[in-house]
């Protein structure tokens, strides 16, 4: 196996989603020049372009592809190429993560010396509604009509699940989610890219309206606008084009788990099982291994915190620890850039809104500057060597990477 | 006189006295599927024999539950905030997601009894829709 590394990595600002954006592949092609020119690379030097296809049908159902699903092809017409493999990934929310995954392995393997991955999307707005297609029929219309069940009330069930098993009361969960959100928001405000820079305390998220009992309005995030651009190669072509390559330890494409117990959108039943959320341990627990680490390795996490709880939940499966030691962490605010494990310097999805299928380049860029050490005042203070990003989405689709220092 | 119709075909028995939810059974290696499923989902599984249709059991446990505070948009406007949704521990060991059909949500609690219920969910000018709730046990 081939090592692989990142040599750049550029996003755009996250901006409110749903308005009409005729020029998103021009905003697209913007951002990949970026990444160009960090790896001083042309486009000819591309094997292969791999982008993440977008949220924007579920707006227009009637249409089963779109141009916004082909961005690879119309990047590589667009910037030039010779012949780069172009890969157009779908995977709900994780489908960046995928993308990356995807060019990471196709780079181990060989097959290719350098990548682009790059995409950008615009979500729509509110509560996600099912297609109509009278060509695929959407089981998530089944779901929505008899239970009437949306993604904040699955992720509200969860986090009162938890609350139960771990013996504690609804508030107390509440009052971590809104901990968790005014961190973030913190970081939000430090990171020009991030959508959102207002820093909220605590007492506004338990002021915000009550969604799905026990999450609030400002505990859920918001669905936005964004991409991003990154490049990967073969270490040694890396070694050439920067001395700070940030090597990828691993990544990893999950999928869904036979026995997974939460039940999740679209879901009318899932089977039980000792220990809820095994498709989402199982992909890091896999990376663990690709890069022979243990959990105790990880110096800075990047998670896609679709709600305050999906914070908490990534650092239960992250840190594999007794669910107990991941409140502590975050009461004691060690999740900061001053503590022992940041989370979400970013300002993570609390602060960017989700640009849905494009989620993850945002904390690609993040951990690609943290471990560089040039994300300026979010820097974390710690010594950081190997940070982890977790994505997850619908379909049960997951994807994770561990990066690394290598120098 | 409103007819009136399930929500969705083949969820559960209708008419009967005691509707039960309708599920498949495999008759391999015992996995159920809720709803009705062509296949067998046991990754583990020979696919060796068609699947059963079966029925589950009515009564179970509450695994967890929330309570929707906003109403849904068309053409799902009729699930009307405040409205609760919860999952179901089944004795086959199928956790089964569901409206709940609750007086007071206060009185809810993790691990209480509760038992299924085919009810009304909307109707329109011309029919009634029903559907399944679970519904807490009053006990005595």
């Amino acid at each position: 196996m081939t090592e692989s590394a990142i040599v750049s990595a550029a996003i755009t600002e996250w901006v409110e989603a749903g308005h009409p954006t005729p020029l998103l592949i021009d905003k697209l092609v913007d951002v990949t020049l970026k990444a160009l020119r960090e790896a001083k690379m042309r486009p000819r030097d591309l094997d292969a372009i791999i982008t993440n296809t977008t949220a924007i049908p579920f707006d227009n159902p009637s249409y089963i592809t779109t141009s916004a699903q082909h961005f690879a092809h119309r990047l590589a017409e667009r910037i030039g190429a010779r012949g780069a493999q172009c890969i157009n990934v779908c995977a709900a929310c994780a489908s960046a993560s995928i993308a990356f995954a995807l060019a990471d392995s196709l780079i181990k393997t060989g097959a290719i010396k350098t990548a682009l991955v790059a995409g950008i999307d615009n979500s729509p707005r509110g509560f996600y509604l099912p297609g109509q297609s009278i060509l695929d029929p959407d089981p998530y219309a089944a779901a929505l009509k008899v239970i009437g069940a949306t993604n904040p009330s699955y992720w509200a069930m969860w986090a009162r699940r938890r609350a139960y098993e771990m013996g504690q009361t609804i508030e107390s969960i509440k009052e971590i989610m809104a901990l968790v959100k005014e961190i973030h928001s913190k970081y939000g405000a430090l990171n020009p890219y991030a959508r959102y820079k207002k820093i909220f305390t605590v007492k506004e998220v338990l002021a915000s309206p009550i969604v799905c009992d026990p999450l609030h309005l400002y505990m859920i995030c918001a669905t936005s606008s964004g991409g991003g651009a990154t490049i990967i190669t073969d270490m040694e072509t890396a070694r050439k084009i920067t001395s700070k390559p940030v090597k990828i330890a691993a990544s990893v494409v999950g999928g869904p788990v036979y026995g997974e117990p939460m039940p999740r959108l679209r879901v009318f039943s899932t089977k039980k099982i000792e220990k809820p959320f095994t498709e989402w341990r199982l992909p890091i627990e896999k990376a663990y291994k690709m890069a022979g680490i243990t959990a105790e390795d990880i110096d800075i996490i990047e998670c896609h915190d679709t709600s305050c709880f999906h914070a908490i939940n990534w650092i239960d499966q992250i840190m594999g620890w007794e669910r107990g030691e991941t409140d502590k962490l975050i009461r004691e605010r060690q999740i900061e850039h001053t503590g022992s494990l940041p989370v979400n310097l970013s300002g993570g999805t609390a602060s960017f809104g989700e640009a849905v299928m494009s989620q993850a380049f945002m904390m690609i860029h993040e951990l690609f500057r943290q471990l560089r050490g040039e994300a300026g005042e979010r820097q974390a203070k710690k010594k950081l060597k190997i940070g982890i990003f977790t994505a997850y989405g619908a379909y049960g689709a997951y994807g994770c990477a561990i990066l690394e220092k290598a120098w | 006189m409103k007819k009136e119709v399930p929500i969705l075909e083949g969820l559960f028995e209708w008419p009967s006295e005691r509707p039960r939810l309708i599920a498949t059974r495999c008759p391999v290696c015992g996995s159920i599927q809720f709803p009705s499923s062509s296949v067998c989902d046991n990754p583990d599984c020979d696919h060796s024999a068609p699947l059963e249709q079966c029925y589950l059991s009515s009564e179970g446990t509450l695994y967890t539950y929330t309570v929707h505070a906003y109403s849904l948009r068309e053409p799902f406007e009729y699930h009307k905030a405040p409205y609760v949704v919860g999952a179901v521990e089944l004795p086959e060991g199928l956790i089964v997601v569901g409206r709940i059909k609750v007086e007071d949500v206060n009185m809810l609690r993790i691990g209480m009894k509760m038992k299924l219920r085919i009810d009304k969910l909307y109707e329109d000018d011309k029919n009634v829709y029903l559907s399944y709730f679970f519904e807490p046990v009053v006990e005595g």
